[in-house]
Parts: structure tokens; sequence; C-alpha cells
């Protein structure tokens, strides 16, 4: 993404974020002295999010600088199909629907600190959630290195490589350690209010900007691209409808629960807040993907002919012409780009904290040393946070071949834990092993197809082709198996925050 | 005392048929090819109904969220009472 505006002024503008976040970061840990002693304190910023918080800190872990970066080739490429931006985020409220309630009411009462919590809760099985942190630690570890790779593209093409990749990242990954280290989930949440507001708006005043080169008149570009290239605003062919449905249930079920995605919902203050955070989260995907989407069909005729590699640049050859209209645009793109490195840095904030509260809960505390104090856990997954980030970047500047191919699976895998999730808060019958067998084969499908190439059958992710399997076995084997009779199954009632068990 | 109305998602069908439906409104599946023009705000005919659809799908679920949930806020709101008291 080459920006020949940007330069001195570009990196004027990221020193300013950088200190405005270590400045936010600092300040949410001042004076919090249980902070770094309790891993609620610190992962889940005391349970006790309100609702501005909570919803930004859903919306900036949501959207990343992909949303908008990725996104806008995406609809360049593919024409008005790329409309499922809006419903395939949207959906994933849907499915939040689906288990949030009933996770936040036990969450809260068994004071949950990662999903593993209530995986181990339910299934009391070693080999469950073994499965389940391994495959969350994975695709946590993949999706945080995608961002730190963004992060370096973003920063070197906004300053025109004055600042170079790997200075870049560098710079960046300290800055975000640093916040994470002073404030924990509030530090990160805190942030995300601001990363969120320079997102919205950059997003808007972008697409004024893109409008405003062609003519004002989106009905003119439609009727160019239907005479240049019809198949774009053609009814879409049965197999994009498949593909269409298939995305709708890959992104619903992988993102909602994503490991960083469950903790908002533990984090929240009451159930009051998150319930009007995500109606508010319901609308974002129309002034977010939405205006992306336009953002990409104006370019079609902005920029015609362009082939994928070229199609890849487009929010940057935008941006330039956009910041040559006038003095007031070419201030607002340098703040939209610093925006989009923000976009970047808070999704890659959000998936790092959850990264390392499931080292220090589940790994640490479960695992190898159950007896230390909160504050050492803390500690511990404090430092292999910082080791983990290293060794991506390690892997990002020094791809080892098939390595960095194993490293394609992230919603494939992260998917795979979505029945233990939602099954098991309904179904007292699911079993164990069932589950067990299940989520495996689940990932080994999923994964053999994604690496093999077939990332699609008939339109059809590999992710959902191994969900389907993760649920056929979790289904057919609860009613095959006999009962484990190990441990009764608590009752529990989900309509109070006070447990009979206790 | 005053009963509390629970209320989950989960449990009422009626919710799901019709994010269901909606759904399958969103996706294009059921056009014609012919389904292109006219031109709606810029929009092909097919594309501009599919996005009615998709902002009719982020009210429904914004709504849902708002009058559709209320497992444990009585019991909040009122214990958040006494600590104010």
């Amino acid at each position: 993404m080459e920006l020949t505006f940007a330069g001195a002024d570009g990196i004027i503008i990221l020193s300013a974020f950088a200190v405005i976040m270590l400045v936010i970061g600092y300040f949410s840990g001042r004076g919090e002295k249980n902070l770094h002693h309790s891993l609620s304190g610190y992962y889940l910023a005391g349970r006790n999010l309100g609702i501005i918080a909570l919803f930004f800190t859903l919306y900036a872990t949501q959207y990343s600088g992909n949303t908008i970066v990725g996104y806008a080739p995406s609809a360049y490429r593919t024409g008005f199909s790329w409309l499922q931006s809006i419903s395939f985020m949207t959906i994933i409220i849907g499915i939040y629907l689906l288990f949030a309630p009933r996770l936040y009411v036990v969450a809260k009462r068994r004071n949950f600190i990662t999903p593993t919590d209530w995986v181990h809760h339910r299934f009391q099985s070693k080999a469950v959630t073994l499965l389940s942190i391994f495959l969350m630690l994975w695709g946590l570890g993949n999706y945080l290195l995608e961002q730190l790779v963004a992060i370096g593209h973003a920063v070197s093409g906004m300053t025109g490589g004055t600042i170079p990749y790997q200075i870049a990242v560098l710079a960046f990954i300290f800055v975000m350690l640093a916040y994470e280290w002073m404030g924990g989930m509030k530090a990160v949440a805190f942030t995300d209010v601001m990363q969120g507001i320079i997102l919205m708006v950059g997003i808007i005043v972008f697409l004024i900007g893109g409008l405003y080169l062609v003519g004002g008149n989106f009905a003119e570009v439609t009727r160019y691209i239907h005479e240049m290239e019809p198949v774009k605003t053609a009814v879409p062919p049965t197999e994009v409808s498949i593909n269409w449905f298939s995305m709708l249930l890959l992104v619903g079920l992988g993102a909602s629960i994503y490991p960083h995605a469950v903790q908002r919902i533990y984090s929240a203050q009451s159930e009051r807040t998150l319930k009007k955070s995500f109606s508010r989260m319901a609308w974002m995907p129309l002034i977010t993907t939405g205006l992306v989407f336009i953002v990409g069909i104006t370019a079609i005729m902005l920029y015609p002919g362009l082939d994928t590699v070229g199609s890849e640049q487009i929010v940057g050859m935008m941006a330039n012409d956009i910041a040559a209209i006038n003095p007031f645009y070419y201030w607002m793109m340098i703040i939209f780009f610093g925006g989009i490195v923000a976009a970047i840095v808070s999704t890659a904030d959000s998936v790092l904290l959850s990264f390392s509260s499931m080292i220090s809960n589940d790994v640490y505390g479960r695992f190898m040393n159950p007896h230390a104090s909160e504050h050492r856990k803390v500690m511990v997954g404090k430092v292999v946070g910082v080791v983990a980030v290293f060794l991506l970047l390690w892997v990002a500047w020094n791809p080892p071949g098939t390595l960095y191919e194993i490293f394609i699976l992230k919603f494939e895998l992260l998917v795979q834990v979505f029945p233990a999730f939602v099954l098991g808060l309904y179904w007292k019958g699911l079993d164990k092993r069932a589950v067990f067998w299940g989520m495996l084969f689940g990932a080994l499908l999923a994964g053999v197809l994604t690496l093999t190439g077939n990332k699609t059958i008939y339109g059809i992710h590999g992710g959902v082709i191994g969900l389907g399997l993760n649920f056929v076995i979790c289904v057919v084997g609860s009613w095959l198996l006999p009962s484990a009779a190990d441990k009764p199954v608590e009752e529990e009632e989900y309509q109070t925050l006070r447990s009979k068990a206790n | 005392m005053k009963e509390k109305s629970i209320k989950e998602p989960i449990r009422k069908k009626w919710i799901w048929v019709f994010m269901v439906l909606l759904v399958m409104a969103v996706v294009p599946w059921y056009f014609p090819s012919a389904a292109v023009e006219p031109f709606i705000f810029g929009f092909p005919l097919w594309a501009f109904i599919s996005l009615i659809f998709s902002i009719a799908l982020c009210g429904y679920l914004s709504w849902l969220c708002r009058t559709q949930w209320n497992l444990v806020e009585d019991e909040e709101e009122s214990e958040r009472m006494k600590e104010e008291r």
C-alpha cells in the first residue's frame, strides 16, 4: 500500500497515537493495587466494563485493519455479491444470542477467567480441556501473527517507507506490550475506545472522499460497472450463494467463539451492559463493512482493470487521490491511516491478552503449578505473552516453509470448540468422549482440507465441513456411548447468580 | 414480591424461525438472473433487496438483544439499588 502523501506527517500522527495509547495504559493501571495480583482484575478489568468501554472493545476487537485494507479489494474483485460482508458480520450477534445470556450468568457465578474454564467445568476431562486449549492457542497465535505482519505493512506503507517494516513492527509492539503490561484488559478496553472512534470517523470521511472523486453519483458507478463488467452486478450464481451461506456459518460461529470475544462476555459489568452493547453492535456492520463495500465498488470505476495484486493497493491509491483534494482531506487521510494502524493494534492487543490469560490460568495455573499465587500466574502470562510475540515475529520474518503454511489455520481450528460450548450449555447428555473425538476429527478434517488447498468444496468452507463432522460425532457418540456416570452433572439454575451447589 | 420476567432467547422458537427466514432472504439464491435492473439508489435490484433484508436482520437482532433477554438483570439491578442506598 504505497502512499505518496504521508511521510513525515504520517510519523507525527503515528507518534501522537502511540503516546496517547501509552498515556491511556498508564492511567488505566495507576492506583489499581490489585490489578497485577488478580487474574480477573488483570484479564477481565475486574468484570466491571461499562457500556461505552464494553461496546468499543467489542467493536475494535471484531473490526480490524483488515476490515478496510482487505475488504475493499474483495468488493472490487467480486462486485455486489460482497454485500455478504454486512450479513456475515451481523450474524455474529445472532450466534451470541444462542449462548451469551446463559454463559454470562455461569461465568459470573463461577468466576471464569478463560473460555477453557467453562469447558473444564462442564466436562471435567483433562483430554477435552487440553485439546480445546491447544486449538484455541493455535488459532490465537495465528491471529496474532497476522496482526503483527499487518502492523508492519500498514506503518511502512503509511510513512512511504520512511519507517521500515521491521522497525515499524517493533515500535508498535513495544507500545502495545507496554500499555497492556501496565493496565491489562482495562488498558485494552480504554485504548479500544480511542481506536474505535478513529476507525469509525475515518471510514466515513474516506467514503465521502471516494464519492467526491466519482462525482458524487453512486448510480453512475453502478451503470458503468454494469456496462464494463456485468458479472459484478449480475445475480450471483448458485455456488456463490452457497459460499455466502457457508461464510455466514463460518464467521458467525467462529468469530463469536473467539476466546477474546468470549472474555468480553465475562468482563461485562452487568447483563444490562452486555445486551445494550450487543444491541448496538448489531448495527455496526452497516457503518463499517457496508461503507467499505461501497468504497470497493467505487474503486471499480476509479481504477478499472486491476489484477488481484493491483487491487490490493486500492485503499492506498484512493487515499492518495482523496488527500490531494484539499488540506482537510489530506489531514483526514493521515488520521484515517493512523486509524487503520490503531485498529490493527486494537485487535492484536485483545488477542495477546487472551493468549496470555490462557497461559496463566489454563496451562500454568491448571496443569503446571495449581498452587501458585494469582500474582505469579499473572506474571507468567505476561512474560510468556512477550516471548510468544517475539517468536511469532521470528516466524513472520523467516517463514520456515511448511510451518508457515500450517499457520494458515485459524477459524478452521477455533470453530471446532463451538459444540463443546453451545451443546454443552444446553444438553446434559453430551458426553465428554464424544466431544473430544468430535473436536479432534473436526479439526483434522478442516486442517487437511485447508492444507491440501481445498479451502472450499462446492463453495462450503473446510472449517464448516469439519464442524459438521464434529457435531455429528458429538450427537451420535453421546447417544451411542453408555452414560459415563463418573460425575453427575450439577443442576444449574441459569436465572440467578447464586448457585444451588454453593 | 413481583415475579421475575425471565427471558432467554434460546427458549423461544419463533426467534430462530424468523432469524433463519431473514437469513434465507438475505442470500440471493432465489433471484432469477434477470433481476439486475432496475437499479435502485445505485444498487442492482437483487442487491437492493438483499441489502434491505440485511438491514432488517441488523434491526431484528438489535431488538432481540434489548427485549428478549432477561435472566439476571432484575437481580443485578436490585443489588445495585441496595448498594447505592
